[in-house]
């Protein structure tokens, strides 16, 4: 098992870059440890019972049925009770103030995250910023993340940082988010909701602060005029295709709000919430054939012409 | 062949209201029929509870209840129009008291006077819901969905009970009060009990915002 | 047990047959109400179910094998593994319990010839019949319910699920539970009415200590789960707004009028197994149960507590820090019953000479596979713990290890211990050791690497996964695992099967404590010839007593065979109160049945006013039902 485990899975809850999701795998290593004591105590007594199958009563003692009663009261009653009340200190009473969302006088940001059927919209500073399926947060910085759901329930969850929290409709759930060192996370959508749930996932980017602060600047930038006639060819088709119906651009004619916001899309590591490399190619295939990549999701066939798609792959490349 | 003491009735052959009060009289137990209705009145009160619990789950979660442009309920009719149901309590004790004691035809009085009023009961209300729909509708807001549905489903089980009166009726009055329909009153009686409890219930629910 | 039958006992017993013995034929089962018959319909039924949902395990465990595979679209992936949690939990593990042991046995243990209310007995089956074949119109209308089998809002909603996939299975679910709900009420008037003078309530058996809790448990979660489905409904077909936050309703409704009824019901799938143990430990260690008492208590503490604790489903929603904690101390809290009743069962195999027969492995597997999955469920009462692996293959694993592990073995195992005495004859008990082995190996193999899996983060309820998640090899072995653990239940259906055809004729090769082992196998339509006097919770094991019935019946004492009787006694002291006559053979169950079946499938084609007709035609046939004056 610790083989399996340790360190190794990009989404394992084991390998923790922050303090909450260090003590919580603290806590399952000793609450592995105790269970894996109390299976084989129990199991030793099954042993028991297969080697003296031919003798009644209790090894040593012999056929005292008030031992065995005493037997089911320690550790039925006695052994349980005490072991529980001590996880329950541990976990309910203490661990459980560290995931709790957090104080805003002890954060430092906010950023507001949105479930949709299946994409994460992401939200800095009130809507100064908005990009998506991708999160990039200063290390070292608390960060109050604010969750709800545009449609169905969601939940957000990046184990190497915190706990998951469900994203629903009409309400403001919050968690922690708190990278102790720089580097990339995966997380996952963890409440059904839908036929591509299994492929709404996002990356939480921590980054140094200087770093982020760049970052965070270029995004709040309107979206780049299109350079060259491809390009500009290309952001014609857009607001005249139904891309603007759905997907916005800041700074342009585009206000449609189904789908991810474009405007910094180029900036992105990956597209179709972090299920393919942001890559002209994969971005050609995606708006060539979104239902063969993820079928059932939002993003209809455009029927879109081999030139057409090049267009706006050369549009969407510029947008950083 | 003997039973298994001489002692005990073979309850089905009491068919005429005397033996059947002896029956009655004889048990140390309730009847299973009795049980059946009671635990089953134990699903229904849960029901209930839900559906109030429901109610004040939907009310504590909003900012106003009810939402602007509802008015309030009003009191006096739905309250005037329970109390007069709950007077039809002591009518089915006595029903079944009656019943009890092998006076089949009183027994049949006393329950077709309640039998009464409980349909008077259920117009009032069929005007009510009908004046509080021109105000609000279920398919406007939370609030008008478990308003309607709540007093629906109570308004629901007093019809329930309007058949059951009848088909009780019915039996008692053609076949006699045998020791099964003696069980039948019992259980109707029962049944009234537990429903008009949930009436006055849901009553002080509905009303809650007004009182 | 009389193998040698006197010809004046004969003459009795005969006279008893003439009474009982119901038609043979297809109208004789469609008619029937003998508990025995029912049991047996319910028994092939929910097997039926086992295998449609086992079939949906194996067609997800395919899909899963590998990354990126092909075996179901996301659609089909959606309807199958809904399907799968809801064939198994109501169309198989509660009725087969329920209906299946908890009708053939329950009279039989308690002394009585039928269950207290014989007609709503077989009402209760044909209900649920016509639920099972309800729900699986969806399936074979590839409009099944596809949000999963709790059906999370705004999910179900009209909005975002405008088929009648969820309709199938708001309604469904209504219809069901008016079956379980009918059959509650039966076991408990039946076992606090119809046990046999002597049996008080400290000496009842544990098995029916276990079902009395059930029983309750079940009347008191059902209307939960009946208003969820109803306010989703009325959201879904009126446009009423109970779930909607944007008309005032609240989604997180949902989520709690569901486990107020969900919690419950896993209390309620994992007691009756509970039950089924108690009823063999003693049976082959050869002692009664440790601490009797205790377990009895222990058994309905267990219940009762399990209403309180729903919230831990639920952790990850946004309740306050106060809630959750309270919610926590609650789900631990539960556990010292638990371990009560596990560690007597330990103590009394200890303390016994047991002999590890078929039935007892299966035992030895369920308390093995129930600490694991108790371990496993104390560790998501940590709450921060559960905030990670809440929705995770970490808790399938935990579920599957209580569910399949400590639910499921000792049905399997209850199977074998009661074929002698449904079928008389023996199966074969090499095979019934290997089919233990295999399923026991097949079921560790397929659950257990999904804790490790869902720690490594995948998401449960996912159609496919990414290649490079580390999630792969684990995948693959669970599906192998799940491959052989079908294995092992073909082979424990073919071994039972094949023996009922050509396994010897003879006489349980074993017997347990209780009271059905004082009848003949298979037992004799009206139960017990003479209704048996009681005088501690072992009447097996009492052997005066059980002389002194057949010495009765040589004199022709306690027949009560002038009618279709059985007695009626008190309900705590289990003293003779009356002489029940019973129904036999009535149309008026199944009628009942197709009507109100009726009722719900033109209300999911949303014909309404035909669905108020069979309503109607449905209390027509009520009316039929009390025509003549037997006991309900």
């Amino acid at each position: 098992m610790a083989l399996g485990l340790g360190g190794c899975g990009k989404q394992s809850i084991l390998s923790t870059r922050s303090k909450p999701a260090h003590d919580i795998a603290l806590l399952w290593w000793w609450m592995l440890a105790a269970a894996t004591v109390v299976f084989l105590g129990a199991v030793a007594m099954l042993a028991v019972a297969w080697f003296r199958r031919e003798r009644p009563g209790l090894p040593f003692v012999g056929e005292r049925e008030d031992l065995a009663q005493g037997m089911v009261l320690v550790f039925g009653i006695v052994v349980p009770l005490v072991a529980l009340i001590g996880l329950f200190g541990v976990s309910d009473v203490y661990l459980v103030g560290q995931t709790a969302p957090p104080n805003p006088r002890t954060t430092r940001m906010t950023i507001d995250v949105i479930g949709h059927q299946w994409w994460w919209e992401v939200r800095y500073d009130g809507g100064r910023a908005i990009t998506a399926n991708e999160i990039h947060i200063p290390a070292n910085t608390r960060v109050n993340v604010v969750a709800t759901s545009a449609d169905v329930i969601h939940s957000f969850w990046v184990p190497a940082l915190n706990r998951k929290i469900d994203m629903v409709p009409g309400m403001r759930n919050r968690v922690l988010l708190y990278a102790s060192t720089p580097g990339v996370y995966r997380g996952q959508c963890s409440q059904f909701c839908g036929l591509q749930h299994a492929n709404m996932s996002l990356k939480v980017f921590a980054q140094r602060p200087d770093r982020f602060r760049a970052w965070l600047a270029g995004q709040e930038r309107p979206g780049a005029t299109p350079q060259g006639a491809q390009a500009a060819a290309g952001q014609r088709l857009f607001m005249n295709a139904q891309c603007a119906s759905c997907h916005t651009i800041a700074g342009t004619p585009a206000r449609g709000t189904v789908g991810p916001n474009l405007t910094h899309v180029a900036s992105r590591t990956s597209l179709a919430s972090d299920e393919i490399p942001n890559t002209p190619k994969w971005l050609a295939a995606w708006i060539r054939n979104p239902q063969k990549i993820k079928p059932g999701d939002r993003m209809p066939d455009l029927g879109l012409s081999e030139p057409q798609i090049a267009q706006l792959v050369a549009y969407l490349e510029q947008l950083r | 062949m003997t039973d298994a003491a001489g002692q005990v009735p073979r309850s089905a052959h009491a068919e005429r209201s005397r033996a059947a009060a002896a029956v009655d009289r004889s048990r140390a137990a309730q009847p299973s029929g009795w049980w059946g209705m009671a635990l089953f009145l134990c699903s229904e009160a849960t029901l209930f509870g839900t559906l109030i619990g429901s109610y004040f789950y939907l009310n504590f979660g909003s900012h106003r209840w009810p939402p602007a442009g509802i008015t309030p309920p009003e009191i006096p009719g739905p309250a005037i129009s329970t109390a007069v149901l709950v007077g039809t309590v002591p009518l089915m004790v006595l029903g079944a008291a009656a019943a009890r004691r092998g006076r089949r035809w009183s027994a049949v009085r006393w329950i077709v006077a309640a039998f009464v009023i409980q349909i008077a009961y259920l117009a009032t209300q069929v005007l009510l819901i009908r004046h509080d729909l021109l105000d609000f509708t279920p398919q406007g807001t939370a609030y008008g969905s478990i308003y309607f549905t709540l007093l629906f489903a109570d308004h629901a089980h007093v019809l329930l009970g309007l058949l059951l009166n009848g088909a009780v009726l019915y039996k008692v009055a053609r076949h006699g009060l045998t020791n099964y329909w003696l069980i039948g009153v019992r259980g109707l009686a029962l049944y009234w009990y537990v429903v008009v409890g949930i009436t006055v219930a849901v009553l002080f629910t509905v009303l809650s915002p007004s009182l | 047990m009389a193998t040698t039958v006197s010809p004046r006992a004969k003459q009795y017993t005969d006279e008893l047959d003439r009474l009982w013995t119901e038609r043979p034929g297809v109208l004789g089962w469609l008619t029937t109400t003998d508990h025995k018959r029912i049991g047996i319909m319910y028994f092939f039924t929910t097997l039926a179910f086992f295998g449609a949902g086992g079939v949906e395990a194996l067609l997800i465990r395919s899909q899963l094998i590998g990354p990126n595979g092909h075996v179901l679209s996301p659609q089909a992936y959606d309807e199958v593994f809904t399907m799968h949690g809801i064939t198994m939990i109501f169309l198989f593990v509660i009725p087969m319990t329920t209906g299946a042991f908890g009708n053939y046995l329950i009279p039989l243990m308690i002394g009585a010839r039928d269950m207290a209310f014989p007609r709503l007995n077989a009402l209760s089956f044909w209900i649920f019949l016509g639920s099972g074949l309800f729900m699986y119109a969806a399936l074979l209308q590839g409009h099944a319910p596809n949000a999963g089998w709790f059906d999370y809002v705004p999910l179900a909603s009209k909005q975002f699920d405008p088929g009648n996939n969820i309709d199938y299975y708001g309604y469904g679910l209504i219809f069901n539970g008016i079956s379980s709900t009918i059959a509650s009420i039966n076991f408990i008037v039946t076992i606090f009415k119809l046990r046999a003078p002597g049996m008080s309530l400290n000496r009842m058996p544990l098995f029916c200590f276990a079902f009395l809790a059930v029983a309750f448990a079940l009347l008191f979660a059902l209307p939960s789960l009946s208003v969820a489905a109803l306010f989703l409904e009325l959201d879904r077909q009126l446009g009423f707004h109970f779930y909607d936050a944007a008309f005032g309703g609240a989604p997180l409704l949902w989520q709690n009028l569901f486990w107020i009824f969900g919690h419950p019901e896993v209390y309620i799938i994992i007691l009756p197994a509970f039950g089924i143990a108690t009823s063999i430990i003693p049976a082959f260690v050869h002692r009664r149960m440790v601490f009797f008492p205790l377990v009895a208590l222990a058994e309905i503490l267990v219940a009762f507590l399990g209403f309180g604790v729903w919230v831990h489903h639920m952790f990850t929603v946004g309740f306050s820090t106060l809630t959750t904690v309270y919610f926590a101390a609650a789900s631990l809290i539960i556990v010292i019953p638990s371990a009560i009743q596990l560690f007597a069962w330990i103590a009394t195999i200890v303390t016994g000479t047991p002999d590890f027969q078929t039935p007892l492995l299966f035992i030895i597997g369920f308390i093995v596979y129930f600490i694991i999955g108790g371990l496993s469920g104390i560790t998501v009462a940590a709450i921060p713990f559960d905030q990670q692996v809440h929705d995770s293959y970490y808790i399938i694993a935990h579920f599957h290890f209580v569910i399949f592990g400590a639910a499921v073995f000792p049905i399997l195992g209850g199977m074998y211990f009661w074929f002698p005495k449904v079928t008389g004859r023996v199966y074969h008990e090499l095979t019934g050791k290997v089919s233990f082995w295999l399923t026991f190996a097949g079921t560790f193999i397929t659950f257990f690497p999904m804790h490790i899996v869902g720690i490594l983060g995948m998401p449960r309820r996912n159609y496919t996964y990414p290649p490079d998640m580390g999630w792969t090899l684990l995948n693959f072995i669970e599906s192998i695992g799940s491959y052989l653990l079908a294995a092992g239940l073909i082979l424990i259906v073919a071994n039972l099967a094949i023996s009922y055809f050509r396994g010897p004729r003879t006489d349980p090769p074993f017997e347990g404590d209780t009271l059905e082992w004082a009848t003949s196998s298979p037992p004799p339509p009206y139960n017990f010839a003479v209704i048996p006097t009681v005088r501690s919770p072992y009447p097996m094991w009492d052997k005066e007593d059980r002389e002194r019935d057949n010495q009765r019946l040589e004199r022709g004492e306690g027949l009560l065979n002038l009618e279709h009787a059985t007695p009626a006694t008190t309900v705590q002291d289990a003293q003779l109160d009356e002489i029940l006559s019973m129904p036999s053979h009535s149309p008026w169950p199944p009628l009942t049945a197709l009507a109100l079946t009726g009722v719900f499938a033109m209300l999911v084609m949303q014909h309404y006013w035909i669905a108020f007709g069979f309503l109607v035609v449905g209390g027509l046939t009520l009316l039929g039902w009390h025509q003549n004056e037997e006991q309900a």
